[in-house]
């Protein structure tokens, strides 16, 4: 489902799969919803193309609950979850539900703590025993922590070190905010990865989770009925506790463009640019989203036209704008050509954006925007997967599942005006953050490159 | 962010898929579809998929890069990429701005048997989709600032690439383990053969192959068959013209003996490696077999190797192994990386693990627990009509029938220990290895002349793979 290779180099892990048009409002799925007195809400979906069922769980708990010190902590627990309860200890989890034909993962961002089991059908009881095992019971083993903490540094070492832009988009962050938590990596900082200690991580544990600060979704094979039947037995009684306390910091008004450079051993520069955005709930998020399409999206799109096509500056042009909880960044992503100098790339991409700012977008592009989000939103819903994530994500990020169905309307209250709106708004150079790699060629190291350096 | 890396399932299916129909014995079965072979040759095959408003399509010429001229690598890809920057009647320009404007998608890319494309649209637009479509493979034109511009693109999208050595490490690895066997080439070329490629050689790659009896075509989705099929005659039933037939891909001998190649990439402050040889084909009877061993080896998170490498020692993020399926032989693969300081730990206890597949074979509880966990995360596999139209097409290049998914849990049922003994011991590599490594040569050096009596080195900056 996810190739090996693609999940961190390339660049855009999109989680953003907001989308549609007139027609995605008929084409609401029916789903069910239920809230336990714990108050962990669930929605059911009911499909039964395929005999299997797919449970995914949001935790309203993320790196921004984490403070100086402790950064990564979310995601090292997400890891910890699957080291062993009570009733099914260290390895069970996983030995358990493969053996009954299930598989699982599980990922952390900045917001949300998400976990998602992919199961036959007839297993679904016991996807429940072994999630309120691990939500109620989890074992913190010394030994195992130590054992996963090299896991997470070499998982850092991966996706950061030995990543031209996972290197980058980190020092983006540390640079575009000065006070919110955005700031940090949802990995952690390597020192802080070695040096989390067991009552940090019991106390992320009782901030974090509980089912109050939980939605749960099932889609697929199943009945609701027997959903919300299993979920009373198994999850219902688990007790809730004080969910985390609402992170107050909020990211100042930026007063001037921002620039870091990261030097490190490569052939090709890289190139991004951090403008700060309000969050996904605000009611500008459908007018930036058609503004990234017309600007973004296919071969046609104002900057691969003009990056790509036209100029030939770079080979790869993209953007990216996840969900948040709080005022984001969205993001550009250039991958320069050899030969071409980084701000010969900027220089396009400012002019572009000026031209979003200045002058309005046609009828035509409106339309298109439009079309490809709806397209986008069918493509996400042709799996169960895909469903599951897109429903939890818009209950968590729009407080309502619902919105899902109501986007199509939105995105064709967009006006040509709201479009440049909003690049006005957002798309200068006070508020941006401009972060260019560098490459070296080696001067360290033997064997470097002879006669390839540029 | 994700707790592990996705286990590759390359040796499944090349790539699978559909939305199955479930059999009355627990079994799946793939959904009925018809095929037709147009009197122009064209094999075409249909089927209906109503859950979502989408039609998708997915074709296969059969010549790919085992095709591209000695020195020319990367042409039967760079034709594929190219399908869709100008045709007859369309600038490239035209054809980007008409498949956005109705959210479709499309492009095409060349495998090593076979070149292959796919395009998808929304069921209100099928009219404007297929046109698009069927004029792209039948009508490419390609415009010389077109093919100057896309080479031009790819060979910095290497550059780019080799900054990544998991991007990468598979180039090496095949180029390493094949040597002259086609197998070995880069199949989207590297920076010295697209400097060589002109665009001359692109049109006589495309006269030559780009045929409807030498071409295979199916649609999956949201339509009428009868409908659909009156649709395809119209725009593919005037194809002409007669493919040269693909050179036959040789047959894949295994590696005799030990060889390690290191690759030099200074900064790199974790070792990526592969170890393995050549494994088997799309065809041979014994994959399912192989697949349920390599299951438990390194094809899911509880297997052997993770839980060595990861699960018990946290040497690593993940480890995994891969048997990928082709005409010939394809690479069979076990990658992980680990810290410098730890890249001979990690090395050993990979060498270990495989002995113990060996010598102590797998147990009957893990059979079991195999073969359950391939039956249940089979259907997902077959879910979308983009997944059903791509296991249309190889199915049908592969000479394979609905039989392979049909009686896949028949057949995984019917292995026995028996069979796994002989699997293991048939087609898992012992004592003939090829190592491939990318690290910082300083520091791993010493320790890679532990693995091979003979030792290859490169820099990554160096041309070529």
């Amino acid at each position: 489902m996810k190739p090996f290779v693609k999940a961190i180099t390339a660049c855009l892990v999109m989680l953003v799969f907001a989308a549609f048009a007139a027609e995605a409002r008929a084409q609401a799925f029916d789903v069910k919803t239920q809230t336990l007195k714990n108050g962990l809400k669930i929605l059911v979906q009911e499909d039964h193309s395929i005999p299997n069922a797919t449970m995914y769980i949001f935790y309203r708990i993320g790196s921004r609950n984490e403070r100086p010190g402790t950064t990564g902590l979310s995601h090292f627990f997400e890891h910890m979850m699957f080291n062993g309860a009570k009733k099914y200890g260290p390895g069970e989890f996983d030995r358990v539900m493969e053996a009954a034909g299930g598989s699982n993962n599980a990922y952390t961002n900045n917001d949300v703590t998400v976990y998602q089991d992919w199961f036959p059908s007839a297993t679904l009881d016991l996807i429940f025993d072994l999630e309120a095992d691990r939500i109620q019971n989890l074992s913190f083993d010394p030994k195992i922590i130590e054992s996963e903490r090299g896991v997470v540094a070499n998982e850092r070492r991966l996706s950061v070190d030995n990543s031209t832009f996972g290197t980058l988009y980190e020092q983006l962050s540390a640079t575009a905010y000065t006070a919110h938590p955005y700031q940090w990596p949802v990995v952690g900082w390597m020192v802080d990865i070695q040096n989390w200690k067991m009552e940090d991580l019991k106390r992320h544990f009782e901030m974090g989770y509980s089912p109050s600060n939980a939605t749960m979704v099932v889609c697929g094979d199943v009945s609701a009925d027997n959903v919300f039947k299993l979920a009373e037995k198994y999850i219902a009684p688990i007790v809730s506790h004080t969910p985390p306390p609402p992170v107050t910091t909020q990211e100042p008004e930026q007063q001037g463009e921002r620039r870091l450079v990261v030097k490190k051993f490569a052939q090709l520069p890289l190139l991004l640019i951090g403008y700060h955005v309000p969050q996904t709930a605000s009611n500008e998020y459908y007018a930036l989203q058609v503004l990234k399409t017309i600007l973004f999206a296919g071969q046609s799109s104002r900057m691969y036209q003009r990056l790509v096509d036209k100029d030939q500056l770079a080979i790869a042009v993209d953007s990216n704008l996840e969900f948040a909880f709080d005022p984001t960044l969205f993001l550009v992503i250039a991958q320069p050509k050899a030969g071409v100098a980084t701000t010969a790339v900027e220089r396009a991409i400012y002019d572009e954006l000026d031209k979003a700012k200045t002058q309005m977008v046609t009828d035509q592009e409106i339309a298109k925007a439009k079309n490809i989000l709806l397209a986008n939103f069918y493509r996400e819903m042709k799996t169960i997967s895909g469903r599951a994530n897109t429903l939890g994500s818009y209950e968590v990020f729009f407080g309502d599942y619902r919105k899902l169905f109501d986007a199509a309307q939105e995105y064709n209250k967009v006006t040509q005006d709201d479009v440049r709106r909003v690049a006005g708004k957002y798309f200068g150079d006070m508020n941006r953050t401009v972060a260019t790699l560098v490459p070296e060629t080696g001067a360290e190291g033997q064997g470097a490159g002879a006669g390839e350096k540029k | 962010m994700k707790r592990r890396l996705a286990l590759l399932f390359v040796f499944l299916f090349a790539a699978t898929s559909a939305t199955p129909a479930r059999a009355e014995d627990g079994g799946l079965k793939l959904p009925p579809f018809k095929k037709v072979k147009l009197q122009n040759g064209l094999t075409v095959m249909l089927m209906e998929q109503h859950e979502v408003p989408i039609i998708s399509f997915n074709f296969i010429i059969k010549a790919g890069a085992v095709a591209d001229p000695p020195g020319k690598e990367g042409l039967a890809s760079l034709t594929a990429g190219l399908l869709r920057k100008g045709t007859r009647s369309r600038s490239a320009d035209q054809m980007a701005s008409e498949l956005d404007f109705v959210g479709g998608t499309m492009d095409a890319a060349a495998d090593y048997d076979y070149s292959n494309g796919f395009a998808e649209f929304v069921k209100k637009d099928i009219g404007k989709g297929l046109d698009l479509f069927s004029d792209a493979l039948l009508n490419a034109a390609f415009p010389p600032e077109e093919v100057t511009k896309m080479l031009k693109q790819r060979a910095d999208a290497i550059k780019a690439a080799k900054d990544q050595p998991r991007a990468v490490i598979n180039n090496y690895f095949n180029a390493y383990l094949y040597g002259n066997h086609p197998y070995a080439r880069p199949d989207n070329g590297d920076e010295r053969s697209l400097a060589a490629i002109t665009r001359d050689d692109v049109l006589k790659f495309y006269q030559s192959y780009y045929a409807p009896g030498a071409a295979i075509l199916a649609v999956v989705g949201d339509f009428n068959t009868a409908e659909m099929e009156r649709m395809l005659a119209d725009k593919f039933g005037a194809w002409s013209g007669k493919a040269t037939a693909a050179a036959s891909v040789p047959e894949a001998v295994p590696f005799a003996g030990k060889k390690l190649l290191l690759i030099d990439k200074p900064d790199a402050t974790q070792t990526f490696y592969q170890i393995g040889n050549v494994g088997i084909t799309r065809t041979n009877p014994d994959r399912i077999y192989v697949q349920v061993i390599n299951t438990l080896f390194g094809g899911r998170f509880t297997s052997m190797l993770n839980s060595a490498l990861r699960i018990q020692s946290g040497l690593t993020y993940g480890a995994r192994s891969s048997f990928t399926q082709r005409l010939a032989a394809g690479p069979f693969a076990i990658s992980t990386f680990t810290p410098n300081a730890t890249t001979e730990k990690a090395m050993d206890m990979t060498l270990d693990v495989l002995k113990r597949l060996h010598e102590k074979g797998i147990t009957e509880e893990e059979l079991k627990s195999a073969k359950s966990y391939l039956k249940g995360q089979f259907p997902p596999t077959i879910e979308t009509s983009d997944q059903l139209a791509a296991l249309l097409t190889q199915l049908e290049f592969y000479g394979l029938d609905e039989s392979d998914v049909n009686n896949y849990y028949a057949k995984i049922d019917s292995m026995t220990m028996n069979d796994a003994t002989r699997v293991i011991k048939q087609y898992f590599p012992m004592d003939n290895l090829v190592f491939v490594l990318i690290g910082k040569a300083s520091d791993i050096q010493e320790v890679a002349k532990k693995y091979a009596p003979k030792v290859d080195a490169k820099s990554i900056n160096q041309p070529g793979f």
